[in-house]
C-alpha cells in the first residue's frame, strides 16, 4: 500500500485524522467522565461546536486565499454589542441584522482591499482595523453595552431545543446545510475555483484573468459576515451582550482551520477539515474542562495539540 | 551608497513619523521629556522596544516567520526570575540572574525554532501553541502579581536601561559581522533560491529563532526591572504591538528586507503616540480607536511611499 501514506500525508488524510482524533476523545471522555455523553452534554457540545464552526468559515476561506483575519474576534464582539443595543432601543430585528450585516460587509471588503490593493500583510491590517472597530463599540456603549437577543434567536441555540422528533435546536441542522453549500461552492463554483488558484499561486492567478483585489476585497467582507452572524448566534446563546465575547474565537478559528488540513500559506484545505477541527477543539475543551483542568492548563493544552498538527512541505520539494 | 539609501527609504515613514511625534509631544508634556527625564523615558519605553527588536530575526527569515510568543516569553522571563528565581530559591545577584533569563528565552527560542523549522509546523501556528503554554505556565507558577524584584533590577528601569537595548544592539552588530546575516537575508528573500544555492535554510532560520529567543529574554529583563515585580498578565500584551511596530519600522512581514534600527524607530513611533493621547487625557476607548486607525494608516502610507519608490526605480 505505497499511496496510503501519501494519502494520509494530503489533505483528505488530514481531514480523515481529525475526524477519527475527535472520535477517540469522545471514546476517552466517555471512559473517564460519567455523563461525557448524556444527552444534554452531547447537545451541549454540538451547539458549541457549531457557533465555532460559524466563526470559522470566513477563516476557513481567507486561510485558502493566503491570507489571514485576526479582526474576527473584534466582528463577533461589534455584532453582538450592536445587535443588542439597537434590538432594546427598539428596532426590528431583521432591520438590526441587515444594517450590522452590511456593517460587517464593508469592513471586511476594506481588510481585504488595503491588504491587496497595496500588498500588505493582513495581519497587521485586519488587527488595527479590528482595534478601531472595538474601540468604537466601546466609546459607544461606554464599556457597558445594554439589550437582549430576540426570543426567537435565543430559540435558535438553545441547547434544550428541538426540531421536529430531533433534540437539538435549529442551529445544528442549519449548519449542516450551510457546511455542504459552503463545501460545495468551494469545490465547483467559478469564486471557489478562483480561491484555490489564486491561493496557490498568487503569481498566476492575475494571468487567468482573476482579479486578485476582487477576490480578496469580497473573501473578506464574507468572513466578517459570518463573524457578525456568529456574534448575533452568541447574542441568543448567552442572552446579554458582551463586547469580549469573540475574544476565545481568534485563536480557536485559526486553530480549527489548521487542524482541520489548510495551509496558512493558502490554496490548499477546505470547510469539512475545518468542521473536523471544531469538532476536535470541542472535544478538547470539554474533555479538559471536565477532568476538572483550571482554564490556564486547559489553554495550555490547546497550545500543545496546535503543535501537534499543521506540518509543512520542505523547502526542497517547492522547487 | 543606495543599500544605505533604500534601508533609510524603507523606515522612512516611520523615521518622518518620529520626528513628527516628538515635535507634538514636547509642548505637550515639556516635564516628560525634559533631558533630566530622559533616563525614565527610555525606561518606560525598554521593554516594547525590546520586544520589538526581538521579534525582527524571526521575521526577516521570511516565510511566514512570526513569533508571536515573544510577549508571553516577556512575562515568563520575568515570573521566572522574581517568583522563581529570587523569592523563593533567594538568588538575588546579577551573575545567575541574567544567564538564566537569556537561557530561558535561548531555550524558548530553539523550542519555536525546532517546531518550525524541524518539524515544519507554520511560525503562526507553532508560536501560537507556544504563546498558549507559556501564558498557562506563567499563571500557574503564579497565579497574582508579587513583588518586589532585586534592587540592582529595579536600578535598571532609569537611565541604566540603555544598557540592555546597547547589549541588543552589539550583538545585533556582531551577528551582522558574521556571513550568517547575509545567509539570512537571502533566506529571508527568497528561501528557494537560497536552498538551491546549497544554504541550509533550515539551520539559518532555526538560528532565527534563538536569536529572537534570547532577545526576548533581555526584554523580559527589561519588563521585569520596568514594573519592580512580577506580574503573570503583562507579558502577553506586548506581542501583537510589537508586530505592529516592526511593520511600522519598514521591516518586510514577507521577511528578508528591513532591521533592528527600523524595529527600534517604530517602537518609539508607537511609545510617542501613546504618549501624545495620553497627555490628552482622552478616554481609553479614544485611545484604542486611534491606535488601530494610526496603525492602519501607517502601514497604508508606507506600502504606498515603498510603491512611488518602485515605480521611481523601474
Amino acid at each position: 500500500m505505497p499511496n496510503l501514506t501519501a494519502w494520509m500525508a494530503g489533505t483528505n488524510g488530514r481531514i480523515f485524522g481529525a475526524f477519527v482524533i475527535a472520535a477517540a476523545l469522545h471514546v476517552a471522555g466517555t471512559i473517564m467522565i460519567p455523563g461525557y455523553s448524556s444527552s444534554f452534554a452531547i447537545r451541549a457540545m454540538l451547539v458549541i461546536a457549531s457557533l465555532l464552526a460559524v466563526a470559522s468559515i470566513g477563516q476557513t476561506l481567507v486561510v485558502i486565499l493566503g491570507g489571514i483575519d485576526l479582526s474576527i474576534p473584534f466582528i463577533i464582539g461589534f455584532a453582538n454589542v450592536v445587535a443588542a443595543q439597537l434590538y432594546g432601543d427598539g428596532w426590528n430585528f431583521v432591520a438590526v441584522c441587515l444594517l450590522v450585516g452590511v456593517m460587517a460587509l464593508a469592513i471586511g471588503a476594506f481588510n481585504g482591499f488595503i491588504s491587496r490593493k497595496l500588498d500588505i500583510h493582513p495581519l497587521i491590517v485586519t488587527l488595527g482595523v479590528g482595534m478601531v472597530v472595538q474601540g468604537c463599540v466601546l466609546l459607544w456603549t461606554a464599556g457597558f453595552p445594554s439589550g437582549s437577543a430576540p426570543a426567537a434567536v435565543s430559540a435558535f441555540v438553545s441547547i434544550g431545543g428541538s426540531v421536529g422528533p430531533l433534540p437539538v435546536p435549529w442551529l445544528v441542522p442549519s449548519l449542516v446545510v450551510l457546511a455542504a453549500l459552503i463545501i460545495l461552492v468551494l469545490a465547483r463554483s467559478p469564486y471557489g475555483r478562483r480561491l484555490y488558484a489564486l491561493g496557490s499561486n498568487p503569481g498566476a492567478a492575475p494571468l487567468a484573468l482573476i482579479d486578485p483585489v476582487k477576490m480578496w476585497s469580497i473573501t473578506f467582507a464574507l468572513s466578517a459576515l459570518f463573524a457578525a452572524v456568529a456574534g448575533v448566534l452568541l447574542l441568543g446563546f448567552t442572552g446579554s451582550a458582551y463586547g469580549d465575547v469573540g475574544q476565545p474565537y481568534l485563536f480557536q478559528t485559526i486553530a480549527a482551520v489548521v487542524v482541520g488540513g489548510a495551509a496558512l500559506v493558502g490554496g490548499r484545505g477546505n470547510y469539512l477539515g475545518t468542521i473536523a477541527g471544531v469538532l476536535v477543539l470541542t472535544e478538547i475543551n470539554t474533555l479538559l474542562i471536565g477532568l476538572g483542568f483550571q482554564p490556564a492548563a486547559v489553554q495550555a493544552a490547546l497550545g500543545l495539540i496546535i503543535l501537534l498538527y499543521g506540518r509543512e512541505r520542505h523547502v526542497s520539494t517547492t522547487i | 551608497m543606495t543599500g544605505f539609501l533604500s534601508k533609510w527609504r524603507s523606515a522612512g515613514f516611520a523615521s518622518v513619523l518620529l520626528i513628527v511625534l516628538l515635535v507634538i509631544n514636547l509642548p505637550l508634556n515639556p516635564a516628560r521629556f525634559y533631558p533630566s527625564a530622559w533616563g525614565a523615558l527610555i525606561g518606560l519605553a525598554a521593554p516594547l522596544i525590546g520586544a520589538a527588536l526581538a521579534s525582527t530575526p524571526v521575521i526577516l527569515s521570511g516565510r511566514g516567520g512570526i513569533d508571536i510568543s515573544v510577549g508571553p516569553l516577556m512575562g515568563f522571563v520575568n515570573a521566572i526570575v522574581i517568583q522563581t528565581l529570587f523569592l523563593r530559591a533567594g538568588i538575588g545577584t546579577p551573575l545567575v540572574l541574567v544567564p538564566a533569563a537569556l537561557l530561558v528565552g535561548a531555550l524558548i527560542g530553539a523550542i519555536n525554532g525546532f517546531l518550525t523549522t524541524i518539524i515544519r509546523i507554520q511560525p503562526i501556528v507553532a508560536t501560537l501553541g507556544t504563546y498558549l503554554v507559556l501564558t498557562g505556565v506563567t499563571l500557574t507558577i503564579l497565579p497574582a502579581p508579587i513583588g518586589p524584584a532585586p534592587g540592582w533590577l529595579k536600578a535598571m528601569a532609569g537611565s541604566l536601561s540603555i544598557l540592555p537595548l546597547a547589549t541588543i544592539f552589539v550583538a545585533w552588530w556582531i551577528v551582522r559581522r558574521f556571513p550568517y546575516y547575509d545567509l539570512l537575508m537571502a533566506v529571508g528573500s527568497d528561501d528557494r533560491a537560497a536552498y538551491t544555492a546549497g544554504v541550509d535554510v533550515t539551520r539559518v532560520r532555526f538560528v532565527a529563532y534563538v536569536i529572537t529567543g534570547v532577545f526576548a529574554g533581555i526584554a523580559g529583563l527589561m519588563l521585569t526591572a520596568l514594573i519592580g515585580s512580577a506580574d503573570p498578565n503583562i507579558g502577553q500584551t506586548y506581542t501583537l504591538i510589537a508586530v505592529a511596530a516592526v511593520a511600522l519600522g519598514g521591516v518586510s512581514l514577507a521577511g528578508g528586507r528591513g532591521g533592528l534600527i527600523g524595529a527600534a524607530i517604530g517602537a518609539i513611533d508607537i511609545f510617542l503616540l501613546q504618549s501624545v493621547l495620553t497627555s490628552f487625557n482622552v478616554s481609553i476607548y479614544v485611545l484604542q480607536i486611534a491606535y488601530g486607525a494610526i496603525l492602519v494608516a501607517a502601514v497604508i502610507l508606507t506600502a504606498v511611499q515603498e510603491r512611488a519608490a518602485r515605480k521611481e526605480r523601474a
